[in-house]
This record gives structure tokens, sequence and C-alpha cells, in this order.
């Protein structure tokens, strides 16, 4: 999102969904769009039926890759080289959108220096992608009248996930592929409120709508609103929560709808802080790991327990419908809210979450227009902002961009954090499977989902298997640098030899004790998509 | 139209002949199945045409079936289509322990409008129950062309590539109620395997065999575009059951068989 943002000012999806369909090029990279986002597979296959080039770029050979025009098998944690590549065969063939280039961004002078250093060869050599398939996706790309990127955790969970998007935002404004139906660059986000919670300012150094904390105006804006005194510092990011937990300089916590104990790398390291907490506070619908841990268990309402609204991965605000009576002690989160903070001295008295989106709208420029009453039926895709606004179905219209001119950064490609070597030969990847959801704490609740896939497994290639002397379903024990953990093996073409694939799902064979915590320098997102692994037949 | 079946529905809740009548509600803009017990509730009654026409259908005879389970000793009424009493009547002809009886069920039907009927490729696009609406023309679909099944098939087995065994075909389908569901056999079909092998599509589409009724609904529901309808045609056909022009007829309860 960071990445996003510095390049267009805003870091969310810029198209719907819905117009995905009527592209006619769509780059689909780190997304393994069928397992995680089955709908918006919908619109890639219509849009496919239409007539439409789909290419996909993902390590691992995905369900969409059999569907794909073109599906490549880049290495893992070389895609910023990739993207270079194939913007080194755009502007070597003059196929670049020079009037767009001119017109609406800048730095453009700088990131053609940088890509003069991505000839094909090396570019192939970086990533395993073939010269001939480079200039397919180049051309396809570039000269398709709405050509669309679709990416993923496959793009951002990485070290360098900032840089990797700031590299695709590149490709969209070298090509123009911006600011019109269909055409555009589209983040998919996981969670049904991620966007929501963001827009709000669940990030540590903004309040709603983006607003930076440390721009005084701003500040003395959100001062006034609120009535009490703000902080101009940043807050935490998590990973700094849980380094500050462990120095002690961090005292308590509250995890409200999240279960870190499973979903953040190195679960040894996550639980060794966790357990030092003075106070440790979780809200949530079900029990689950990290709930053992806590000294106060908040029970949450769920989704069919609670009034509100949701704002999802296209920005579409919807409301959602109380449809029965909380559960036993459980309230809505927002009540529980507001009363942690009269407790605290800090009265807050809202009525119902439609007083909450009156105040939203009040001091969130993207959702100033934004009223319940305007939300029943299908919602409304931010920006919106005034009460006779239609909502905005894509961002940057006519290549105005949000933050004024687009802005180029030229990009190297860096290597990630930690590389196979004798000890550890193997390249580890994690991601997600059809049936379940992140940690599990709802789908691993769920006797038919639970019926589809009861345990966690190792993608391995036949070749790995072979060399193992292993067979479909035998244990495997898989050990990195941070620790080890057994899992059945799956053996199967879709990963490469010499790559395993874990789904993070499964406590018992939990991806996350193996994954590496270190952390992209800007956003701090860790690095879940590529380690360095061993591998063995457990004994 | 839908004040005829308004008005039905309020005569047989009031007179005390059912104790239910399933149907659908809309509340704003948002149309979902209730089972309505007052007959005040009633104005709220859907036909099911949200922003277009039928495109808010859900399979009512399978929600039927599970309240008839629930609640062994009440009557219901239900709204029906062709499409739903052809479902009914295939449930209720069925030799199980189907807790759907004659009996227990008054049907109140409407029939199609014509671009509906074409748009599903329907064959009666009214139920004989019918209370409200002309029995309007079918749409019967042509015979698959199958003089080149290999070539059919292979088509197929690209359709199946893109299955995200969302299960959503099975939970749409109003005659889909076995206790125990083959597709989620392990020995039969791996569960954790996506995409599923085209035995997923295929087996489904033997199991529809003489039984499905072309409503449409599981096409509706799924997210990868597979046409569905199209392929149990095709497979009904293979196997010599042909395409039902007009939906079954109830047929008289079997008698228990004779103590040997």
């Amino acid at each position: 999102m960071a990445g996003l943002a510095a390049a267009f000012g805003s870091g969310a999806m810029t198209n719907s969904i819905e117009e995905l369909a009527g592209a006619d090029t769509i780059f689909v990279i780190g997304s393994n769009t069928t397992a995680a986002h089955p709908l918006v597979a919908d619109r890639l296959y219509r849009a496919k039926k239409n007539g439409a080039t789909i290419i996909v770029a993902d390590p691992r050979k995905i369900q969409l890759a059999l569907t794909a025009d073109l599906y490549v098998s880049q290495a893992l944690g070389s895609d910023a080289a990739l993207i270079n590549g194939i913007a080194h065969i755009i502007i070597k063939e003059g196929w670049q959108n020079q009037q767009f280039i001119d017109d609406n961004t800048e730095g453009y002078e700088e990131f053609k220096a940088m890509v003069q250093g991505y000839t094909p060869e090396r570019t192939t050599e970086l990533t395993g992608v073939s010269a001939e398939d480079l200039y397919f996706i180049a051309e396809k790309y570039a000269k398709a009248p709405a050509g669309s990127i679709v990416y993923c955790m496959g793009i951002t969970q990485h070290t360098s996930g900032v840089d990797n998007v700031k590299s695709l935002a590149n490709l969209a404004m070298l090509t123009g592929q911006i600011g019109r139906e269909s055409t555009g660059v589209n983040p998919l986000r996981g969670q049904n409120n991620v966007q929501g919670a963001c827009d709000m300012g669940g990030l540590p150094d903004v309040y709603p709508g983006y607003q930076k904390v440390d721009v005084p105006e701003i500040q003395a804006k959100f001062a006034k609103a609120w009535g009490a005194e703000l902080s101009p510092k940043a807050g935490l990011k998590i990973p700094d929560m849980l380094s500050g937990l462990n120095d002690g300089s961090v005292k308590a916590l509250i995890v409200v709808g999240e279960n870190p104990m499973m979903s953040d790398p190195d679960q040894h390291h996550v639980e060794q802080a966790l357990k030092k907490t003075e106070l440790l506070v979780v809200q949530d619908i079900f029990d689950h790991q990290t709930a053992q841990l806590a000294h106060v268990v908040l029970p949450g309402a769920s989704y069919a327990e609670k009034d509100g609204t949701f704002s999802n991965t296209e920005r579409r605000i919807q409301r959602l419908h109380k449809a029965v009576e909380p559960v036993g002690d459980s309230k809505a989160d927002w009540e529980i809210t507001q009363e942690i903070s009269n407790r605290f001295g800090y009265p807050m008295n809202y009525a119902s979450p439609s007083e909450i989106m009156d105040e939203i709208a009040t001091v969130t420029p993207q959702y100033a227009g934004i009223s319940f009453e305007r939300l029943e039926g299908e919602g409304l895709l931010w920006p919106c902002p005034t009460q006779d606004h239609p909502g905005t179905k894509f961002l940057h219209a006519g290549g105005k961009f949000a933050r004024g001119k687009g802005l180029f950064h030229a990009i190297e490609w860096r290597a990630p954090a930690e590389v196979v070597d004798e000890e550890y030969p193997l390249w580890l990847t994690t991601g997600r499977a059809h049936v379940h959801y992140h940690t599990g704490t709802m789908t691993r609740n769920s006797p038919s989902l639970h019926a589809l896939m009861p345990e966690g497994f190792a993608e391995i290639n036949p070749v790995e298997a072979e060399r193992l002397g292993v067979s479909e379903g035998e244990m495997l024990q898989l050990t990195t640098r941070r620790g080890t953990i057994q899992a059945k093996a799956m053996i199967t073409d879709r990963v490469r030899p010499g790559m395993v694939f874990v789904p993070f799902h499964f406590m018992e064979a939990c991806a996350n004790v193996l994954t590496n915590p270190a952390l992209d320098p800007v956003c701090k997102i860790p690095e879940f998509k590529v380690c360095a692994v061993k591998l063995d037949k457990a004994a | 139209m839908k004040q005829k079946i308004i008005d039905r529905a309020k005569e047989l809740l009031t007179s005390g002949e059912i104790g239910g009548f399933l149907a659908l509600k809309q509340e704003g803009v948002h149309i979902a199945p209730h089972l309505f017990t007052d007959p005040a509730e009633l104005d709220m009654l859907s036909l099911g045409d949200g922003q277009g026409l039928g495109d808010a259908r859900y399979p009512l005879v399978k929600l039927l079936y599970n309240l008839a389970e629930r609640f062994p000793q009440e009557k219901f009424g239900i709204m029906v289509r062709g499409c739903d009493e052809r479902a009914l009547n295939q449930l209720l002809n069925e030799d199980r322990s189907c807790p759907l009886r004659a009996g227990r069920v008054v049907p109140v039907g409407f029939s199609c409008p014509e671009e509906l009927a074409q748009a599903c490729e329907c064959a009666k696009p009214w139920p004989d129950a019918l209370v409200a609406g002309e029995k309007t023309e079918g749409f019967p679909p042509p015979e698959a062309d199958t003089s080149d099944l290999m070539l059919e098939l292979q088509q197929w087995f690209g359709e199946a590539d893109r299955c995200l065994k969302c299960l959503g075909c099975k939970n749409s389908c109003p005659v889909c109620v076995c206790h125990e569901c083959t597709l989620e056999e392990e020995a039969m079909l791996p569960q954790r395997q996506l995409p599923p092998t085209p035995n997923f599509l295929f087996t489904r589409a033997v199991h529809m065999v003489d039984r499905c009724v072309y409503c449409g609904l599981c096409e509706a529901a799924c997210p990868a575009g597979i046409p569905l309808k199209k392929l149990y045609r095709l497979v009904a056909q293979l196997v010599g059951q042909g395409i039902p022009l007009v939906g079954a007829a109830p047929r008289p309860q079997p008698q228990p068989p004779a103590q040997l």
C-alpha cells in the first residue's frame, strides 16, 4: 500500500472488481486468485471468455495458470527483475505511451536509465523466464486498449515488497495503463474489511483518510474534532510492538480480531514476546492460540450479530445488518471500545454505528458524502466527497493522479534476505489453500470445511520426493534457521524442483515457525514468501 | 401477479390449512427466503425479481425439505415457479425417506415471463399449480450435437480446470438432498486438490441424470462460470434419458413393501 501511495497518491485498488471483466490484457502476478479471491477470479474468467489475454506470473503453477494464455514461473523473490525486464523491452521497442509519460508523470528519465540494465539476457538469468515470454508479456500489456495488473501478497510479502509495488506502478505509468475504465493497478485485499480498517486510520502513522499524524494542521483538526490532545508521533508497527515487548518498552497489548501467534513470522519469537506482556487483552469471536496467552479475553460479536459497514478491496463501503442478537456476553467491537474508553476517562456515547459514520464523514474527505441512508443496496465506492456524489469506480481518471503527477521510482532488484545455501538448500514459500482462511480461527471451526482439508501439508516436486524416498502422504520434516515442523507430503508439479510450499492455516504444521521475520525497510511487512529450508523424511 | 400469490397465501394461513408459507421476502433491496407465519407480513413477499427478472431465486424446495424434516407435524405452503414445482415433484416421487409427502405441501404457483423462459431455455415456464399469470410459451433447448463425442468431452475437461470446488452447484441445487454426498468422499475424489479432477464435475453430472429440473440455480451460483446446465443435459442425453420437456408429475405414493 505504501508503494502505490508513493507512486500514485493512493494505495487502494484503482478499479472496481467488475471492471476487470472488461479488460483486454490482465497481468496477474503474486496472486493465487482462485484460491484467495474467487469472486475476482470470476471476473478474470469472464474477461477471458470475452477474449482477453490472461498472463499469470507466479513461482507456483496455481490454478489460474491452467486457463492463462501465458504462464511464467519466475524465481522466488525475482519480481522486481521481471518487471524491470518487461519495462526494458517496452522502451526498447518504443511501445511506451510517451504522451502519457510527458503529461502526467515525473522521474521517467532516471527510471529509463535504470531499466537499461535489465536486458532480456540478464532478466532471464535472474528470473528464469525466457526472452520470448518476456516479449509476449511486454507487447500484450503495452498494446492492450485496456491493460490491468492484479497483484497480491506474492508481491508484497517480501523485504522488497514496497519496491515490487513501485515497479508495477512504473509499468502502468510507462504504458499509460491507468486512469481509465478496466485499466489500472489492483492490489487485492484479503479480509472483508482490511481496506476499511486502513481507511479508518488503522495504521500507525495516519488518522482516518490517510491524513498524516505529523502534519500540524491535520493534528489540530483532529484535536479539535475529538476534544483531546494528540501525539504528533507515528505509533508502532506490529514488529516494533513485538520487539518493544521483548525489551520492556511496551507493557500491554490489545489484540482485536487477530491471531499473531500464527499470522506473524517466526512463531517462537512471537510467543516469547507475548509472554512478556504485563497485560494482554484479546478481543475475538473464537478462542485461538493468542487468546490462550491472554490475561483478559473480551468476546466480540460476529458479522451476523452487529450493525455497521465493511469496506472491501474495491473501496466499496457496504452496509452490514444485524441478523441475530449477540450470543452470550459478546458485544459489537465498537461497544467494547466505547466502554474501555469511558473507563479510561475519555467519554464516548455513540448510540449506534450510524452516528459513528456521521462523525467519520466530518473528518474523512474520502467518506464525506457517506451516511448509512446512502449505503442501502450495493453501497458506495470511495472517494465520495459530497452527499450527492455517486462514488468513484476508478481512480486517477485521465491520468490526474491523487498526488498530482505520477512518480516513477528507479528501483533495482534486490535479492531476498535469506537465500539457499549448502545447509538449507531449498526455497520455501508460504500461502493459502482454497478451503481455509488465514490462521483457521474461523474456517477450522467449520465441520464441512474441516472435512475438505483436515490437516496441513507441504507441496514438493516429484523430483524431490524421489530424492528423499518419500511417497504421497508420508511425513516430511522441514527445518529453517527459526525452527522445525512436520507435515504430510503432497507430491505435485505445481512446485518446481528445489521449492517447497506450505500453507499457513495449520497450527500443528505451522508455516510461521519457519518463516523469516526480516522486514521491508519502509512498511515493515515480513518476508513470508521466501526463505531457505532443509527437507528430510521424518523419522 | 404478486397480489394473487399473497391473497392465496393469506387464505391458506388464516384458514389454518398450513402452518407456514415458504416464499421470498424483500427488505430494502435484499431478497431472501422466508417462512411467513403471520399473514400481516405477506406484504413484504417478493417473487424474486431484484435488479433483473428472476435474479433473486433460491432453492426453496430444498429449504422446504429441511423444514419438513424439522417440523414433522406441520403442513406448509410454498411459492413455486415451473422449475420449483418440478423439483418438488422430483423429491415427492423419489422412493426414499423423504419428509415431504404430497399431502403436506400446498404449492402456490406463478408463471415466468417469456423473456426469462427464453434466457433459461425453459421448456415449461409455468407450474401446474398455477395461481397467478398465464401459461407462457416454453423454449426447449436444442439437443447437443454428439457426433464427435471426444471433441465435445475434451472441451469439458477444460471447463473443469476452472472449478473452484466451492460446492455452490450442490448447495444451490433444489434436488440435492442426499445425506451422504459422493462429492465429499476422499476415496472417490481427493478433497484437498484444486482444481478437482474432472471426475468432480462428471460425477455430479451423472447423479443429475433423470433428476435435474434445469432451473439453472447451479449455473447462477458458479463463480467459475461453468455452464453446468448444459453439461447435465449432455450427460443425460448420452445415457439415453433425453431432456424432459415437461416436468415430472407426482406419482402416487408407493405402498410400503409387503413383509416377507
